[in-house]
Protein backbone atom coordinates (compact mmCIF):
# COMPACT_ATOMS: atom_id res chain seq x y z
CA UNK A 1 0.00 0.00 0.00
CA UNK A 2 3.10 2.43 0.80
CA UNK A 3 5.82 2.64 -1.69
CA UNK A 4 8.34 2.02 0.55
CA UNK A 5 7.30 -1.38 2.11
CA UNK A 6 7.26 -4.58 0.63
CA UNK A 7 6.84 -7.97 1.56
CA UNK A 8 10.41 -8.47 1.98
CA UNK A 9 10.90 -5.73 4.16
CA UNK A 10 8.38 -5.54 6.07
CA UNK A 11 5.99 -2.94 7.03
CA UNK A 12 7.30 0.44 8.22
CA UNK A 13 4.80 1.73 10.09
CA UNK A 14 5.89 5.47 10.38
CA UNK A 15 3.50 5.29 6.61
CA UNK A 16 0.77 3.83 8.67
CA UNK A 17 0.44 5.62 11.89
CA UNK A 18 0.27 9.61 12.36
CA UNK A 19 -0.92 11.48 14.89
CA UNK A 20 -3.83 12.46 13.49
CA UNK A 21 -4.64 8.92 11.36
CA UNK A 22 -4.04 5.47 11.16
CA UNK A 23 -4.47 2.99 7.77
CA UNK A 24 -6.97 0.25 8.37
CA UNK A 25 -4.08 -2.18 7.04
CA UNK A 26 -3.41 -2.23 10.07
CA UNK A 27 -6.36 -4.11 11.05
CA UNK A 28 -6.45 -7.01 8.49
CA UNK A 29 -3.41 -7.78 7.52
CA UNK A 30 -1.95 -10.83 9.10
CA UNK A 31 1.51 -9.80 8.60
CA UNK A 32 0.84 -7.15 10.72
CA UNK A 33 -0.65 -9.49 13.23
CA UNK A 34 2.64 -11.07 13.41
CA UNK A 35 4.44 -8.54 13.83
CA UNK A 36 2.17 -7.42 17.21
CA UNK A 37 2.25 -11.14 18.31
CA UNK A 38 5.97 -11.10 18.17
CA UNK A 39 6.49 -7.01 18.81
CA UNK A 40 4.10 -6.41 21.55
CA UNK A 41 3.12 -9.95 23.05
CA UNK A 42 6.24 -11.59 23.55
CA UNK A 43 8.75 -8.58 23.63
CA UNK A 44 6.77 -6.30 25.60
CA UNK A 45 5.40 -6.80 29.03
CA UNK A 46 1.81 -8.49 28.90
CA UNK A 47 -0.62 -8.81 31.69
CA UNK A 48 -1.24 -12.57 32.75
CA UNK A 49 -3.08 -12.78 35.83
CA UNK A 50 -4.03 -11.60 38.99
CA UNK A 51 -2.06 -13.57 41.97
CA UNK A 52 -6.06 -13.89 43.91
CA UNK A 53 -6.70 -15.92 41.20
CA UNK A 54 -3.63 -18.37 42.45
CA UNK A 55 -3.94 -17.89 46.20
CA UNK A 56 -2.71 -21.10 47.33
CA UNK A 57 0.52 -23.12 46.31
CA UNK A 58 0.02 -25.62 43.21
CA UNK A 59 -2.83 -23.28 42.14
CA UNK A 60 -2.79 -22.54 38.47
CA UNK A 61 -4.55 -21.01 35.06
CA UNK A 62 -4.18 -21.50 31.82
CA UNK A 63 -3.89 -17.90 29.67
CA UNK A 64 -2.88 -16.98 26.30
CA UNK A 65 0.20 -14.32 25.67
CA UNK A 66 -0.43 -13.83 22.49
CA UNK A 67 -0.88 -16.88 20.47
CA UNK A 68 1.54 -18.27 22.72
CA UNK A 69 -0.35 -21.18 25.22
CA UNK A 70 1.15 -20.77 29.30
CA UNK A 71 -0.13 -21.18 32.44
CA UNK A 72 0.35 -18.89 35.78
CA UNK A 73 0.96 -21.35 38.87
CA UNK A 74 2.24 -20.76 42.47
CA UNK A 75 4.84 -22.28 43.86
CA UNK A 76 5.07 -23.51 47.81
CA UNK A 77 7.26 -20.54 48.07
CA UNK A 78 4.85 -17.84 47.11
CA UNK A 79 6.30 -17.23 43.88
CA UNK A 80 4.40 -17.16 40.51
CA UNK A 81 5.58 -18.54 37.33
CA UNK A 82 4.57 -18.40 34.23
CA UNK A 83 5.38 -20.79 32.02
CA UNK A 84 4.88 -21.97 28.46
CA UNK A 85 2.28 -24.82 28.39
CA UNK A 86 3.89 -27.42 26.22
CA UNK A 87 5.93 -30.25 27.30
CA UNK A 88 9.69 -29.87 26.60
CA UNK A 89 10.02 -33.57 25.10
CA UNK A 90 7.46 -33.70 22.20
CA UNK A 91 5.96 -30.78 22.91
CA UNK A 92 2.25 -31.73 24.19
CA UNK A 93 0.17 -29.48 26.70
CA UNK A 94 1.09 -30.06 30.24
CA UNK A 95 -1.79 -28.48 31.95
CA UNK A 96 -5.14 -29.34 30.44
CA UNK A 97 -7.34 -27.59 32.83
CA UNK A 98 -8.26 -24.37 32.76
CA UNK A 99 -7.33 -23.81 36.38
CA UNK A 100 -6.85 -25.92 39.38
CA UNK A 101 -4.38 -26.85 41.80
CA UNK A 102 -1.43 -29.36 40.82
CA UNK A 103 1.60 -31.07 43.23
CA UNK A 104 3.48 -31.73 40.01
CA UNK A 105 2.61 -31.25 36.25
CA UNK A 106 2.60 -34.70 34.50
CA UNK A 107 2.35 -34.59 30.33
CA UNK A 108 0.00 -37.57 29.94
CA UNK A 109 1.94 -38.45 26.62
CA UNK A 110 4.58 -40.25 28.23
CA UNK A 111 4.49 -38.75 31.30
CA UNK A 112 7.46 -36.11 32.43
CA UNK A 113 6.98 -34.73 35.20
CA UNK A 114 7.85 -31.27 36.33
CA UNK A 115 7.56 -29.53 39.38
CA UNK A 116 5.70 -25.85 39.53
CA UNK A 117 8.51 -24.28 38.72
CA UNK A 118 8.76 -26.13 35.59
CA UNK A 119 11.61 -28.44 36.33
CA UNK A 120 11.96 -31.87 34.81
CA UNK A 121 12.16 -33.86 38.22
CA UNK A 122 10.94 -37.46 36.63
CA UNK A 123 11.30 -39.27 32.94
CA UNK A 124 8.90 -42.82 33.27
CA UNK A 125 11.45 -45.70 31.78
CA UNK A 126 14.89 -43.40 32.99
CA UNK A 127 16.87 -46.25 31.49
CA UNK A 128 16.82 -45.09 27.49
CA UNK A 129 17.08 -41.22 28.97
CA UNK A 130 20.29 -40.34 28.84
CA UNK A 131 19.53 -36.54 29.06
CA UNK A 132 20.46 -33.69 31.57
CA UNK A 133 17.28 -33.15 34.04
CA UNK A 134 18.37 -29.36 33.78
CA UNK A 135 18.36 -29.15 30.24
CA UNK A 136 14.61 -30.28 30.08
CA UNK A 137 12.99 -27.62 32.09
CA UNK A 138 9.18 -26.19 30.41
CA UNK A 139 10.01 -22.59 29.23
CA UNK A 140 9.75 -20.30 31.94
CA UNK A 141 8.88 -16.65 30.81
CA UNK A 142 11.76 -14.19 30.86
CA UNK A 143 10.46 -11.61 33.12
CA UNK A 144 7.35 -12.27 35.66
CA UNK A 145 6.32 -9.40 37.81
CA UNK A 146 3.62 -8.08 39.66
CA UNK A 147 1.81 -4.48 40.94
CA UNK A 148 -0.58 -4.16 43.33
CA UNK A 149 -1.31 -8.20 42.51
CA UNK A 150 -1.83 -7.52 38.92
CA UNK A 151 0.66 -10.56 37.37
CA UNK A 152 2.81 -9.11 34.25
CA UNK A 153 4.96 -11.62 32.07
CA UNK A 154 7.12 -11.49 29.14
CA UNK A 155 9.51 -13.27 26.98
CA UNK A 156 12.14 -10.35 26.61
CA UNK A 157 14.85 -10.66 28.99
CA UNK A 158 15.49 -7.24 27.81
CA UNK A 159 12.71 -5.92 28.80
CA UNK A 160 12.96 -2.93 30.88
CA UNK A 161 11.53 -3.42 34.59
CA UNK A 162 7.66 -3.28 34.30
CA UNK A 163 7.26 -0.27 36.58
CA UNK A 164 8.62 1.64 33.60
CA UNK A 165 6.41 0.11 31.03
CA UNK A 166 3.62 0.93 33.71
CA UNK A 167 4.51 4.57 33.70
CA UNK A 168 2.47 6.71 35.53
CA UNK A 169 -0.32 4.15 34.98
CA UNK A 170 0.38 2.34 38.57
CA UNK A 171 -1.48 5.80 39.76
CA UNK A 172 -4.63 3.78 37.83
CA UNK A 173 -3.93 0.69 39.23
CA UNK A 174 -4.23 2.11 42.36
CA UNK A 175 -7.39 3.46 42.09
CA UNK A 176 -8.50 -0.09 41.57
CA UNK A 177 -7.13 -1.37 44.23
CA UNK A 178 -8.22 1.39 46.37
CA UNK A 179 -12.07 0.65 45.87
CA UNK A 180 -11.09 -1.74 48.88
CA UNK A 181 -10.67 -0.86 52.58
CA UNK A 182 -7.81 -3.37 52.83
CA UNK A 183 -6.44 -2.07 49.12
CA UNK A 184 -6.86 -5.57 48.00
CA UNK A 185 -9.09 -6.90 44.92
CA UNK A 186 -10.04 -10.51 44.55
CA UNK A 187 -10.81 -12.09 41.04
CA UNK A 188 -12.66 -15.04 41.74
CA UNK A 189 -15.54 -14.52 39.65
CA UNK A 190 -14.63 -16.81 36.94
CA UNK A 191 -14.11 -15.27 33.18
CA UNK A 192 -16.50 -14.78 30.08
CA UNK A 193 -15.07 -15.07 26.97
CA UNK A 194 -16.94 -12.73 24.45
CA UNK A 195 -15.70 -12.89 20.89
CA UNK A 196 -15.58 -10.15 18.59
CA UNK A 197 -15.16 -10.92 14.99
CA UNK A 198 -12.74 -7.11 14.46
CA UNK A 199 -9.31 -7.05 15.09
CA UNK A 200 -8.22 -7.09 18.92
CA UNK A 201 -7.13 -3.28 18.72
CA UNK A 202 -10.37 -2.07 18.61
CA UNK A 203 -10.99 -3.38 22.29
CA UNK A 204 -8.74 -0.48 23.56
CA UNK A 205 -10.02 1.62 21.57
CA UNK A 206 -13.29 1.40 21.57
CA UNK A 207 -13.28 0.76 25.73
CA UNK A 208 -11.43 4.34 25.86
CA UNK A 209 -13.62 5.81 23.36
CA UNK A 210 -15.94 8.66 24.77
CA UNK A 211 -17.40 9.67 21.86
CA UNK A 212 -19.53 6.44 20.97
CA UNK A 213 -21.99 6.14 23.59
CA UNK A 214 -24.77 8.26 22.71
CA UNK A 215 -24.56 6.66 19.03
CA UNK A 216 -24.25 3.06 19.86
CA UNK A 217 -25.86 2.72 23.45
CA UNK A 218 -29.27 4.55 22.65
CA UNK A 219 -30.72 1.93 23.64
CA UNK A 220 -29.18 1.47 26.79
CA UNK A 221 -29.91 5.13 27.64
CA UNK A 222 -34.07 4.58 26.50
CA UNK A 223 -34.20 1.50 28.99
CA UNK A 224 -32.67 2.33 31.70
CA UNK A 225 -31.48 5.52 34.04
CA UNK A 226 -27.56 5.20 34.89
CA UNK A 227 -24.94 6.74 36.15
CA UNK A 228 -23.31 7.19 32.45
CA UNK A 229 -26.36 9.84 31.55
CA UNK A 230 -24.36 12.23 33.22
CA UNK A 231 -21.42 10.93 32.96
CA UNK A 232 -21.02 10.37 29.21
CA UNK A 233 -24.70 10.84 27.53
CA UNK A 234 -25.32 14.56 28.14
CA UNK A 235 -23.93 17.31 25.42
CA UNK A 236 -20.69 18.78 24.17
CA UNK A 237 -20.91 21.40 26.42
CA UNK A 238 -22.59 19.80 29.78
CA UNK A 239 -20.43 16.53 29.86
CA UNK A 240 -17.85 17.45 32.41
CA UNK A 241 -16.42 13.58 32.09
CA UNK A 242 -12.46 14.40 30.66
CA UNK A 243 -10.60 11.70 28.47
CA UNK A 244 -7.06 11.26 29.32
CA UNK A 245 -3.75 10.06 27.54
CA UNK A 246 -1.16 8.60 30.38
CA UNK A 247 1.83 8.02 28.36
CA UNK A 248 2.99 4.54 27.55
CA UNK A 249 -0.82 3.76 25.60
CA UNK A 250 -2.20 3.88 28.92
CA UNK A 251 -5.56 5.84 28.20
CA UNK A 252 -8.69 6.58 30.69
CA UNK A 253 -11.83 7.54 30.50
CA UNK A 254 -12.20 9.92 33.45
CA UNK A 255 -16.00 9.91 34.80
CA UNK A 256 -14.81 11.52 38.19
CA UNK A 257 -15.71 15.21 37.69
CA UNK A 258 -19.23 14.07 36.71
CA UNK A 259 -19.86 12.82 40.05
CA UNK A 260 -20.62 14.61 43.17
CA UNK A 261 -22.27 12.51 45.23
CA UNK A 262 -20.68 8.99 46.78
CA UNK A 263 -21.58 5.83 44.98
CA UNK A 264 -22.91 7.75 42.48
CA UNK A 265 -20.50 5.75 40.15
CA UNK A 266 -22.49 2.80 42.18
CA UNK A 267 -25.55 3.58 40.98
CA UNK A 268 -27.31 3.72 44.04
CA UNK A 269 -27.86 6.60 46.59
CA UNK A 270 -25.65 7.61 49.30
CA UNK A 271 -27.64 5.95 51.99
CA UNK A 272 -26.68 2.70 50.79
CA UNK A 273 -24.16 0.02 51.78
CA UNK A 274 -22.91 2.13 55.07
CA UNK A 275 -20.49 -0.45 56.28
CA UNK A 276 -18.55 -0.25 53.21
CA UNK A 277 -18.23 3.54 53.19
CA UNK A 278 -17.69 3.71 57.19
CA UNK A 279 -14.44 1.37 56.43
CA UNK A 280 -13.17 3.14 53.71
CA UNK A 281 -13.12 6.25 55.40
CA UNK A 282 -11.78 4.12 58.66
CA UNK A 283 -9.14 3.27 56.37
CA UNK A 284 -8.17 6.16 53.84
CA UNK A 285 -9.20 9.15 56.49
CA UNK A 286 -11.94 11.10 55.91
CA UNK A 287 -10.37 13.61 53.16
CA UNK A 288 -9.14 10.43 50.82
CA UNK A 289 -11.80 7.87 51.86
CA UNK A 290 -14.51 10.27 51.10
CA UNK A 291 -13.01 11.45 47.94
CA UNK A 292 -12.73 7.85 46.54
CA UNK A 293 -16.35 7.19 47.46
CA UNK A 294 -17.59 9.83 45.33
CA UNK A 295 -15.10 9.96 42.25
CA UNK A 296 -15.72 6.15 42.14
CA UNK A 297 -13.07 3.57 40.18
CA UNK A 298 -11.09 3.90 36.43
CA UNK A 299 -12.21 3.44 33.62
CA UNK A 300 -8.81 2.54 31.91
CA UNK A 301 -6.54 0.33 29.59
CA UNK A 302 -3.44 -0.45 30.68
CA UNK A 303 -1.14 -1.21 27.69
CA UNK A 304 -1.38 -3.76 25.66
CA UNK A 305 -4.17 -5.78 27.25
CA UNK A 306 -5.52 -5.02 29.93
CA UNK A 307 -8.71 -2.89 30.81
CA UNK A 308 -9.64 -1.77 34.37
CA UNK A 309 -13.17 -1.00 33.37
CA UNK A 310 -14.52 0.35 36.83
CA UNK A 311 -15.81 -2.78 38.48
CA UNK A 312 -14.61 -4.96 36.05
CA UNK A 313 -10.88 -6.42 35.22
CA UNK A 314 -10.75 -7.15 31.27
CA UNK A 315 -8.37 -9.04 29.25
CA UNK A 316 -7.69 -8.60 25.30
CA UNK A 317 -7.08 -11.86 23.74
CA UNK A 318 -5.89 -11.29 20.27
CA UNK A 319 -6.57 -14.66 18.22
CA UNK A 320 -6.14 -13.55 14.39
CA UNK A 321 -6.40 -10.03 12.33
CA UNK A 322 -9.99 -10.59 12.36
CA UNK A 323 -11.15 -12.54 15.70
CA UNK A 324 -10.55 -11.45 19.29
CA UNK A 325 -11.95 -12.31 23.11
CA UNK A 326 -12.84 -9.54 25.28
CA UNK A 327 -13.10 -11.41 27.94
CA UNK A 328 -14.18 -10.19 31.57
CA UNK A 329 -14.52 -11.18 35.15
CA UNK A 330 -15.83 -8.77 38.24
CA UNK A 331 -13.44 -7.13 39.91
CA UNK A 332 -13.99 -7.86 44.00
CA UNK A 333 -13.74 -6.34 46.67
CA UNK A 334 -11.53 -7.84 50.26
CA UNK A 335 -12.85 -6.06 53.05
CA UNK A 336 -16.39 -5.59 52.43
CA UNK A 337 -19.54 -6.74 53.01
CA UNK A 338 -21.19 -9.99 50.31
CA UNK A 339 -23.76 -7.26 49.28
CA UNK A 340 -21.12 -5.32 47.88
CA UNK A 341 -19.68 -8.06 46.18
CA UNK A 342 -23.20 -9.23 45.08
CA UNK A 343 -24.05 -5.83 43.43
CA UNK A 344 -20.63 -5.86 41.53
CA UNK A 345 -21.35 -9.10 40.07
CA UNK A 346 -25.11 -8.11 38.90
CA UNK A 347 -23.65 -4.77 37.44
CA UNK A 348 -20.72 -6.73 35.41
CA UNK A 349 -23.11 -9.23 33.82
CA UNK A 350 -25.11 -6.42 33.45
CA UNK A 351 -22.90 -4.56 31.75
CA UNK A 352 -20.23 -6.59 30.06
CA UNK A 353 -20.21 -10.01 27.96
CA UNK A 354 -22.36 -11.40 24.97
CA UNK A 355 -25.70 -10.61 26.10
CA UNK A 356 -24.48 -7.23 28.39
CA UNK A 357 -26.71 -4.06 27.74
CA UNK A 358 -23.80 -2.74 26.35
CA UNK A 359 -20.60 -4.85 25.00
CA UNK A 360 -23.67 -6.88 22.97
CA UNK A 361 -23.92 -3.26 21.03
CA UNK A 362 -20.27 -2.43 21.07
CA UNK A 363 -19.50 -6.06 19.68
CA UNK A 364 -21.70 -5.37 16.33
CA UNK A 365 -20.62 -2.26 15.97
CA UNK A 366 -16.83 -3.35 15.67
CA UNK A 367 -17.45 -6.49 13.81
CA UNK A 368 -19.01 -3.44 11.18
CA UNK A 369 -16.09 -2.01 11.01
CA UNK A 370 -14.04 -4.84 10.84
CA UNK A 371 -16.23 -5.95 7.70
CA UNK A 372 -16.27 -2.18 6.14
CA UNK A 373 -12.14 -2.45 6.05
CA UNK A 374 -11.75 -5.60 4.58
CA UNK A 375 -11.23 -4.13 1.41
CA UNK A 376 -9.03 -1.87 0.24
CA UNK A 377 -9.06 0.16 3.09
CA UNK A 378 -8.65 3.33 4.14
CA UNK A 379 -7.82 6.30 6.43
CA UNK A 380 -9.03 6.41 9.50
CA UNK A 381 -9.29 9.68 11.58
CA UNK A 382 -7.61 9.89 14.83
CA UNK A 383 -7.30 14.05 15.58
CA UNK A 384 -10.73 15.46 17.16
CA UNK A 385 -10.19 17.27 19.94
CA UNK A 386 -6.24 17.40 19.39
CA UNK A 387 -6.39 21.28 19.45
CA UNK A 388 -8.02 21.64 23.28
CA UNK A 389 -5.83 18.87 24.51
CA UNK A 390 -4.09 20.20 28.14
CA UNK A 391 -1.02 18.60 29.41
CA UNK A 392 -0.56 18.98 33.24
CA UNK A 393 2.84 18.67 35.34
CA UNK A 394 3.18 15.19 35.25
CA UNK A 395 2.62 15.13 31.23
CA UNK A 396 -0.84 13.45 31.78
CA UNK A 397 -2.93 14.43 28.25
CA UNK A 398 -6.25 15.97 29.09
CA UNK A 399 -9.06 16.76 27.06
CA UNK A 400 -12.94 16.93 26.42
CA UNK A 401 -14.61 12.88 27.33
CA UNK A 402 -15.68 13.21 23.48
CA UNK A 403 -12.01 13.62 21.91
CA UNK A 404 -10.15 11.22 20.77
CA UNK A 405 -7.21 11.76 23.06
CA UNK A 406 -7.22 8.57 24.21
CA UNK A 407 -6.98 6.96 20.97
CA UNK A 408 -4.11 9.24 20.14
CA UNK A 409 -2.34 8.17 22.89
CA UNK A 410 -2.33 3.88 22.35
CA UNK A 411 -1.24 4.61 18.94
CA UNK A 412 1.53 6.86 19.68
CA UNK A 413 2.93 4.05 21.67
CA UNK A 414 2.06 1.08 19.19
CA UNK A 415 4.08 3.26 16.90
CA UNK A 416 6.94 3.13 19.23
CA UNK A 417 6.57 -0.78 20.09
CA UNK A 418 6.09 -1.61 15.98
CA UNK A 419 8.37 0.79 14.55
CA UNK A 420 11.48 1.58 16.73
CA UNK A 421 13.56 4.64 15.74
CA UNK B 1 -47.54 -38.47 37.28
CA UNK B 2 -48.01 -36.34 34.13
CA UNK B 3 -51.45 -36.81 32.23
CA UNK B 4 -51.43 -36.67 28.58
CA UNK B 5 -53.54 -33.44 28.32
CA UNK B 6 -50.80 -31.48 31.10
CA UNK B 7 -48.58 -32.56 28.62
CA UNK B 8 -49.94 -31.50 25.30
CA UNK B 9 -50.34 -28.25 26.97
CA UNK B 10 -46.97 -27.85 28.28
CA UNK B 11 -45.73 -28.71 25.12
CA UNK B 12 -47.73 -26.56 23.45
CA UNK B 13 -46.79 -23.79 25.69
CA UNK B 14 -43.07 -24.50 24.63
CA UNK B 15 -43.55 -24.25 21.26
CA UNK B 16 -45.26 -20.70 21.34
CA UNK B 17 -42.34 -19.61 23.41
CA UNK B 18 -39.99 -20.83 21.17
CA UNK B 19 -41.79 -19.40 18.26
CA UNK B 20 -42.07 -15.93 20.14
CA UNK B 21 -38.88 -15.64 21.00
CA UNK B 22 -37.63 -16.90 17.18
CA UNK B 23 -40.06 -13.98 15.69
CA UNK B 24 -38.34 -11.31 18.02
CA UNK B 25 -41.98 -10.63 19.77
CA UNK B 26 -40.68 -9.28 22.47
CA UNK B 27 -43.61 -8.02 24.46
CA UNK B 28 -46.00 -11.05 23.66
CA UNK B 29 -42.94 -13.22 24.87
CA UNK B 30 -42.59 -11.23 28.26
CA UNK B 31 -46.71 -11.97 28.80
CA UNK B 32 -45.38 -15.48 29.18
CA UNK B 33 -43.11 -14.54 32.24
CA UNK B 34 -44.30 -14.64 35.35
CA UNK B 35 -43.96 -11.99 38.44
CA UNK B 36 -41.02 -13.70 40.04
CA UNK B 37 -39.35 -14.79 36.80
CA UNK B 38 -35.51 -15.26 36.61
CA UNK B 39 -34.13 -16.14 33.41
CA UNK B 40 -30.52 -17.36 33.32
CA UNK B 41 -27.57 -18.64 30.84
CA UNK B 42 -24.59 -19.68 32.75
CA UNK B 43 -21.20 -19.66 32.06
CA UNK B 44 -19.79 -23.14 32.72
CA UNK B 45 -21.00 -26.44 33.29
CA UNK B 46 -22.26 -27.39 37.15
CA UNK B 47 -22.39 -23.61 37.70
CA UNK B 48 -24.65 -22.87 40.94
CA UNK B 49 -27.04 -19.93 40.46
CA UNK B 50 -26.40 -18.35 43.84
CA UNK B 51 -22.68 -18.59 43.72
CA UNK B 52 -20.16 -15.42 43.37
CA UNK B 53 -19.28 -16.57 39.55
CA UNK B 54 -20.19 -14.61 36.84
CA UNK B 55 -22.78 -15.77 34.57
CA UNK B 56 -23.58 -14.53 30.79
CA UNK B 57 -27.05 -13.67 31.34
CA UNK B 58 -28.52 -13.74 35.06
CA UNK B 59 -32.00 -11.50 35.35
CA UNK B 60 -34.47 -11.14 37.82
CA UNK B 61 -38.19 -9.74 36.83
CA UNK B 62 -36.85 -6.29 36.96
CA UNK B 63 -33.75 -6.92 34.80
CA UNK B 64 -35.53 -8.72 32.54
CA UNK B 65 -37.86 -6.15 31.64
CA UNK B 66 -35.29 -3.58 31.23
CA UNK B 67 -34.14 -6.10 28.49
CA UNK B 68 -36.95 -6.23 26.44
CA UNK B 69 -37.54 -2.47 26.94
CA UNK B 70 -33.95 -2.28 25.51
CA UNK B 71 -35.01 -4.60 22.48
CA UNK B 72 -38.16 -2.46 22.30
CA UNK B 73 -36.61 0.77 21.51
CA UNK B 74 -35.66 -0.61 18.12
CA UNK B 75 -31.98 1.02 18.23
CA UNK B 76 -30.71 -2.18 19.96
CA UNK B 77 -27.57 -2.66 17.18
CA UNK B 78 -27.21 -5.84 18.22
CA UNK B 79 -30.57 -6.85 17.13
CA UNK B 80 -30.50 -4.26 14.08
CA UNK B 81 -32.23 -5.95 12.44
CA UNK B 82 -33.71 -8.83 14.45
CA UNK B 83 -32.14 -12.33 14.18
CA UNK B 84 -34.01 -14.49 12.06
CA UNK B 85 -34.32 -17.93 14.00
CA UNK B 86 -35.34 -21.43 13.90
CA UNK B 87 -35.45 -23.57 17.35
CA UNK B 88 -35.94 -27.12 17.75
CA UNK B 89 -37.28 -28.34 21.06
CA UNK B 90 -37.15 -32.09 21.65
CA UNK B 91 -36.05 -34.99 24.78
CA UNK B 92 -39.14 -32.67 26.61
CA UNK B 93 -39.08 -34.29 30.23
CA UNK B 94 -41.54 -32.91 32.32
CA UNK B 95 -41.78 -33.14 36.47
CA UNK B 96 -44.86 -32.66 38.27
CA UNK B 97 -44.06 -30.64 41.62
CA UNK B 98 -46.92 -29.01 43.81
CA UNK B 99 -49.00 -26.79 43.64
CA UNK B 100 -49.36 -27.21 40.08
CA UNK B 101 -46.13 -26.58 38.98
CA UNK B 102 -43.52 -28.17 36.52
CA UNK B 103 -39.92 -28.32 36.05
CA UNK B 104 -39.60 -29.31 32.20
CA UNK B 105 -35.89 -30.06 30.59
CA UNK B 106 -35.59 -30.06 26.77
CA UNK B 107 -33.09 -30.41 23.95
CA UNK B 108 -33.03 -27.30 22.00
CA UNK B 109 -31.24 -26.21 18.73
CA UNK B 110 -31.51 -22.75 17.76
CA UNK B 111 -29.99 -21.76 13.85
CA UNK B 112 -29.56 -18.25 14.19
CA UNK B 113 -29.21 -16.30 11.21
CA UNK B 114 -27.57 -12.97 11.97
CA UNK B 115 -27.49 -9.98 9.90
CA UNK B 116 -25.98 -7.10 11.94
CA UNK B 117 -22.61 -7.28 10.50
CA UNK B 118 -21.87 -9.78 8.15
CA UNK B 119 -24.17 -12.49 7.34
CA UNK B 120 -23.28 -15.85 9.52
CA UNK B 121 -25.64 -18.60 10.27
CA UNK B 122 -25.08 -19.63 13.87
CA UNK B 123 -25.85 -22.62 15.51
CA UNK B 124 -26.87 -22.48 19.59
CA UNK B 125 -27.42 -26.21 20.92
CA UNK B 126 -28.07 -26.01 24.51
CA UNK B 127 -30.43 -27.73 27.43
CA UNK B 128 -33.13 -26.29 28.61
CA UNK B 129 -35.02 -26.35 31.81
CA UNK B 130 -38.34 -24.55 31.96
CA UNK B 131 -40.18 -23.95 35.27
CA UNK B 132 -43.81 -23.86 34.83
CA UNK B 133 -46.89 -22.78 36.78
CA UNK B 134 -50.36 -22.34 36.43
CA UNK B 135 -51.54 -18.52 37.14
CA UNK B 136 -55.32 -18.08 36.64
CA UNK B 137 -56.01 -21.06 34.56
CA UNK B 138 -52.87 -20.25 31.87
CA UNK B 139 -49.34 -21.61 32.09
CA UNK B 140 -46.50 -19.05 32.84
CA UNK B 141 -42.51 -19.45 33.38
CA UNK B 142 -41.17 -18.64 36.12
CA UNK B 143 -37.81 -19.70 35.14
CA UNK B 144 -36.02 -20.50 32.28
CA UNK B 145 -32.25 -21.65 32.07
CA UNK B 146 -30.14 -22.28 28.97
CA UNK B 147 -27.06 -24.19 29.23
CA UNK B 148 -25.58 -23.44 26.39
CA UNK B 149 -23.28 -26.72 24.95
CA UNK B 150 -20.36 -23.84 24.41
CA UNK B 151 -21.11 -21.90 27.72
CA UNK B 152 -17.43 -21.67 28.87
CA UNK B 153 -16.65 -20.11 25.25
CA UNK B 154 -15.27 -18.57 23.19
CA UNK B 155 -19.42 -17.34 22.89
CA UNK B 156 -20.53 -15.07 20.42
CA UNK B 157 -22.88 -11.60 20.96
CA UNK B 158 -26.43 -13.00 22.50
CA UNK B 159 -28.39 -10.24 22.43
CA UNK B 160 -31.71 -11.93 21.21
CA UNK B 161 -33.70 -14.21 23.37
CA UNK B 162 -32.66 -17.20 23.81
Amino acid sequence: MTEHSSEAEGFDYNDLISNERVHSTLYTDERVFEDEMDRIYRKGWVFVCHDSEVPNAGDFVRRNIGREPVFAIRSRDGEISVIVNRCAHRGNIICQEDKGTARALVCQYHGWAYDTKGALVDVPYPGGFKGDFSCHGLQRLAKVDAYQGFVFATFNEDAPPLLEHLGRATELIDRAVEMSPVGRIRLSGGWVKHQFNCNWKMLPENDTDGYHVNFVHPSFAQAIRSNYDDAVLHDEETLKSQSKDWGGGHTELFFSPTYSKPLEWFGCSEDRHSSYQEAMIKAYGKKKGAGILVDGPPHAVIFPNLFLGEMNIVRFEPVASGVCLHTHTPMYLEGVDDDVNKRILRQSEGALGPSAFLLADDCVIAERAQAALTGEGGWLDLSRGAEREEVDDRGVITSHVTDETPNRGFWRRYKEVMAPS
Amino acid sequence: MVLPEERAEIEAFLFKEARLADESQYSEWEGLVADDMHYWVPSFEGQDRESEQVSILNDNRTRLATRIRQLNTGVRHAQLPPSRMRRVISNIEIKALENDEYVVGSNVVIYEYRRQAKDELEVWPARVEHMLRRVNGEIKMFSKSIFLLGSEGPVRGLSFLI
